[in-house]
């Protein structure tokens, strides 16, 4: 028989046991929690990451350019503090650091970390040291600031710190740690070198019960001249002044680079690009205002590695090495020294019977030129003969390309792998990259595709093609030297491969002698260099004016070589709006050249207008 | 037999109620293993992939025996009790396990027979007590199945089992005096057994060890427990990782739940078993048969007595017994039989047209 009042009775004891139960885990979860994760926090070691000193960067001549020390600042333990103590804690930091803001300070106390990092108290005495760490929750630790010497100069290549994005801790796993990584240049390429491996301090609760010392970064001894680097600056800044007085733009012209590479080595000597910004700005953080700003005016864009431009006449020097390798001049012509008629315009038609007119940048035209003539007075008919002989000789076959494959193996539309950050590789358009923008962004291209006047256009550097100052200068140098290699900043290169070019010792000579006639009498950049006296003689070059579309001046590009007799250094400049290549580019890297024969550099002056 | 009035699952339908309150409550289980594995992957190795196929395997259980009448159970409850008693008998002619006998290893599986003398017991009291049997035999036959267990060894299970009988003879006419006289009389010839050393050490260890420090488990599940707050911490696994737990994901598992969902969670918790006891309370009261009214009276102790000690040894109220949590714990042998449990239970409720 089933007793119903037992039941009853049973069922009411057992909601009392179990309202028993669900007091008890109340007192766990609610009353005594505190205690729980302080207990918690005893039998687990927790560790509190700080930065090593960082590798320091020296130029070539072993002059610092980013040192590195140790200086002590003050910690808050934040397990130490407590509500009944937090308040005497702000108090007294309030009172010690008058310069710190109340919103920063309370920030402090209110962070998810062991530690938080106060201040730098180098500049505290002794005792008044002794009397903070006489404070329970404060700890002293050195900490290591970073200190760029040369502010703005060579931002680009040295790069700057902030703290790590979620994207760098991808890359970066130990930055998590320390809270700081290299955002550009060299501090961001070689981040895992010169950052080391932190100093953890164990904390075992509130106390620290390890301190496991880390070790610094390694050192980086570059291939960069400062003082080049900065008459490289200067003489840039004077022509984007010159540019800016000259011209009716209606951008401010601001934007600009210079790469100097040594043509035996391809180690970079300088490498400005302008705007810059002031690295020692972000060590203690920077504020957004003020990041933006620099955003906005293009300062953190390493335009010689990642500006890309068309490369307007400079490119000539593509056609002019395919020109004698495969012995193919313009219709009639078989050598170099063949001359056609310039009229300052060409008329001729294409296979489709299509009649086209292409003009000149020099209405009057050139007259009686040859090979090397055009290269010395930029003369376009020339080459876009050139670019109708290979068109007609091979359009649809498999030597379509052959301008581009030349290009290519110049290093033109690929990386050249120098050692920094966030590289742009450019384009060297061909028929089948036309067919693939016709999928993925059509507004690029006709919907003919690719066109006999696209040849015309990419041989004189002008059209879909772009290309970064660096690989222009990589080019030249390749060319010079006979070497393709990746140009390089850090000395300490292990495994450089260098790719051999069919070029012979005659083909040099006469590269170098046409390079050298654009900077003599008659050359396009003859008028900015005539200054050089006698040493005019012994230094050459190549102008480029690219055409930009819609409203945007002119592209200023030059490219320097010094010198014809013994060829040490290539220089390419470049002045986003700079107009005419010839009258801003080119006494620009004049000045550098000034500079790098030791001869005391005089003022950038606007040179001839040509292309 | 009376007509169904509504039929929603099964030949004879399904106690909605009830379907729900057994699915959420694997649900919860999934969820607070989850946070424990690395995630689910599917083979059967990771714990939540276990458990999700353990749970399937008992669902469908829970429908199969919708199919069997209460009569056809009442008809077979006898042959039930004997042949699981017998497995309880084969079972020391098998190879101890780690000291112990409870498991025949059926290769890919094992079966505890022990978890089934839980039902075969509530079912052969029940039908003992409605047919009138001298008490004293039903007793005395109860307590072979529950010697067995104990000789296995396993505690918890004995322990359980003695709480299934005694809540069943709570319930019945006999005197409560009387009872509690011979629970006396047990405890006492219990200890004189233990004293003269009749019974293995490792019982006793297990009782005496609680009473000088608090077991190592218990202190560290506590932690988890409290670190779990108001809200919990949902699915921030890396602190619980921090605090070692043995064998959190079976008879630790509480702990975790509580460190995931907090004081919230665990409220949630008992509020569902707490509705799961009023409904089947409900029917008990209402019932006019006496066999329905002892076997939800048993299965209830059984499940309130399990849940009970669980809670009690992970916040370390009581010393670590074994228990898992039904329902709630990793293992196949006990979510089959808590199935089984709420399969038969489901007939009561609909052979009583309650089916909502």
């Amino acid at each position: 028989m089933f007793f119903q009042q037992k039941f009853r009775l049973l069922s009411f004891l057992i909601s009392v046991i179990f309202l028993g139960l669900i007091f008890n885990i109340y007192n766990l979860q609610i009353i005594n929690r505190e205690d729980a994760i302080e207990s918690v926090n005893i039998q687990t070691l927790d560790t509190f990451y700080i930065a090593s000193p960082r590798g320091e960067i020296y130029d070539t001549n072993n002059n610092k350019l980013a040192s590195s020390s140790l200086e002590p600042h003050l910690f808050v333990n934040l397990r130490k503090i407590n509500d009944k103590n937090i308040s005497k804690y702000e108090q007294y930091i309030k009172y010690n650091f008058t310069d710190l803001e109340d919103t920063f300070i309370s920030d402090l106390f209110e962070s998810k970390n062991l530690m938080v990092k106060v201040a730098n108290i180098t500049e505290l005495s002794f005792d008044e040291r002794q009397s903070l760490s006489s404070l329970d929750a404060f700890e002293i630790f050195d900490f290591p600031v970073r200190k760029y010497e040369y502010d703005n100069i060579a931002s680009h290549i040295i790069g700057y710190l902030g703290e790590p994005s979620l994207e760098d801790i991808k890359s970066f796993p130990l930055a998590a740690y320390s809270n700081i990584v290299g955002k550009n240049g060299l501090e961001r390429y070689y981040q895992k070198d010169l950052a080391g491996n932190p100093t953890q301090i164990i904390f075992q609760g509130s106390e620290i019960k390890e301190i496991v010392n880390g070790s610094p970064g390694k050192d980086i001894i570059s291939s960069l001249d400062i003082d080049l680097q900065i008459v490289a600056t200067e003489s840039l800044l004077q022509g984007m002044q010159l540019a800016n007085e000259r011209f009716e733009s209606s951008n401010k012209i601001q934007k600009g680079a210079v790469v100097v590479l040594d043509i035996r080595t391809n180690e970079v000597l300088s490498l400005v690009s302008l705007p810059d910004y002031n690295p020692n700005n972000f060590v203690d953080g920077i504020s957004n205002r003020e990041f933006n700003e620099l955003n906005i005016t293009g300062a953190f864009n390493n335009y010689p590695i990642q500006g890309q431009y068309p490369p307007g006449s400079v490119f000539k020097v593509v056609a002019y090495w395919l020109a004698e390798q495969e012995n193919l001049y313009p219709e009639g012509l078989s050598s170099r020294n063949g001359k056609i008629d310039c009229e300052g315009s060409l008329v001729f038609g294409f296979n489709d019977g299509s009649q086209q007119v292409y003009n000149d940048w020099k209405e009057e035209g050139h007259g009686r030129v040859n090979l090397s003539s055009s290269i010395k007075e930029s003369c376009n008919v020339y080459f876009w003969d050139i670019a109708l002989k290979i068109w007609r000789d091979y359009e649809g076959t498999s030597s379509e390309s052959i301008l581009q494959e030349y290009a290519k193996s110049l290093g033109f539309g690929e990386l050249t792998n120098i050692d920094l950050p966030y590289e742009a590789s450019g384009v060297v358009p061909d028929r089948n990259l036309f067919e693939d923008w016709a999928v993925s962004q059509p507004e690029r291209v006709r919907a003919e595709g690719w066109l006999g006047g696209d040849l015309m256009n990419l041989i004189i550097g002008q059209g879909a093609i772009t290309t970064t100052p660096i690989q222009v200068a990589n080019a030249y140098r390749t060319l010079i030297s006979g070497k393709l290699s990746k140009p390089y900043i850090n000395l300490d290169q292990q495994d450089n491969k260098e790719l051999l070019l069919e070029v012979n010792e005659t083909f040099i000579n006469f590269l170098l002698q046409d390079l050298n006639s654009v900077t003599n009498e008659g050359g396009t950049a003859h008028a900015s260099f005539s200054i050089l006296g006698n040493n005019v003689k012994d230094v050459g070059g190549k102008t480029g004016t690219a055409q930009n579309s819609g409203d945007k001046n002119n592209t200023s590009w030059f490219v320097g070589i010094d010198s014809i007799s013994n060829p040490r250094y290539v220089i390419a400049t470049v002045v986003e709006e700079g107009g005419s290549g010839s009258a801003i580019a080119a006494p620009v890297t004049r000045r550098i050249i000034q500079s790098l024969r030791g001869v005391n550099p005089t003022p950038v002056k606007f040179g001839e207008i040509t292309e | 037999m009376i007509n169904r009035k509504i039929t929603i699952l099964g030949p004879e339908g399904t106690n909605l109620t009830l379907l729900i309150l057994f699915l959420f409550l694997n649900f919860i289980s999934w969820l607070t293993l989850f946070t424990l594995s690395d995630g689910l992957t599917f083979d059967l190795q990771n714990s939540v992939f276990r458990q999700m196929t353990f749970s399937i395997l008992a669902i469908i259980l829970f429908f199969a025996i919708t199919y069997i009448s209460l009569d056809q159970i009442n008809n077979y409850t006898y042959l039930f009790f004997g042949l699981v008693s017998l497995l309880l008998v084969l079972l020391f002619t098998t190879d101890p396990k780690e000291g112990v006998r409870r498991w025949f290893d059926l290769g890919l599986i094992d079966f505890q027979p022990s978890e089934y003398i839980k039902i075969a017991l509530v079912l052969f009291i029940s039908k003992s007590f409605s047919e009138n049997f001298n008490k004293v035999y039903i007793g005395l036959i109860s307590f072979i199945p529950i010697a067995l267990v104990f000789f296995q060894p396993d505690l918890g299970t004995t322990t359980l089992l003695l709480a299934i009988t005694l809540s069943m003879f709570l319930v019945s006419d006999i005197k409560t005096r009387t009872i509690f006289s011979i629970v006396l009389l047990g405890g006492v010839s219990f200890f004189g057994l233990l004293e003269l050393g009749f019974i293995n050490s490792y019982q006793l260890n297990r009782i005496t060890s609680f009473f000088d420090s608090v077991d190592f488990a218990q202190s560290q599940s506590r932690l988890a427990i409290s670190s779990g707050g108001f809200s919990g911490q949902f699915f921030e696994v890396e602190k619980i990782n921090q605090i070692f737990i043995p064998v959190q994901s079976t008879d630790f598992i509480f702990s975790a739940y509580a460190y995931q969902f907090g004081f919230i969670g665990v409220i949630i918790l008992f509020g569902l078993w707490a509705f799961f006891f009023y409904r089947v309370a409900k029917i008990i009261v209402s019932t006019q048969s006496d066999f329905e009214k002892f076997v939800l009276a048993g299965f209830s102790g059984s499940l309130i007595f399990q849940i009970f000690i669980n809670i009690s040894t992970v916040i370390g109220i009581i010393p670590v017994t074994g228990m898992p949590f039904p329902l709630l714990s990793l293992g196949g042998s006990s979510i089959v039989a808590t199935a089984v449990i709420f399969g038969i239970i489901n007939r009561i409720f609909i052979e009583n047209n309650v089916v909502i």
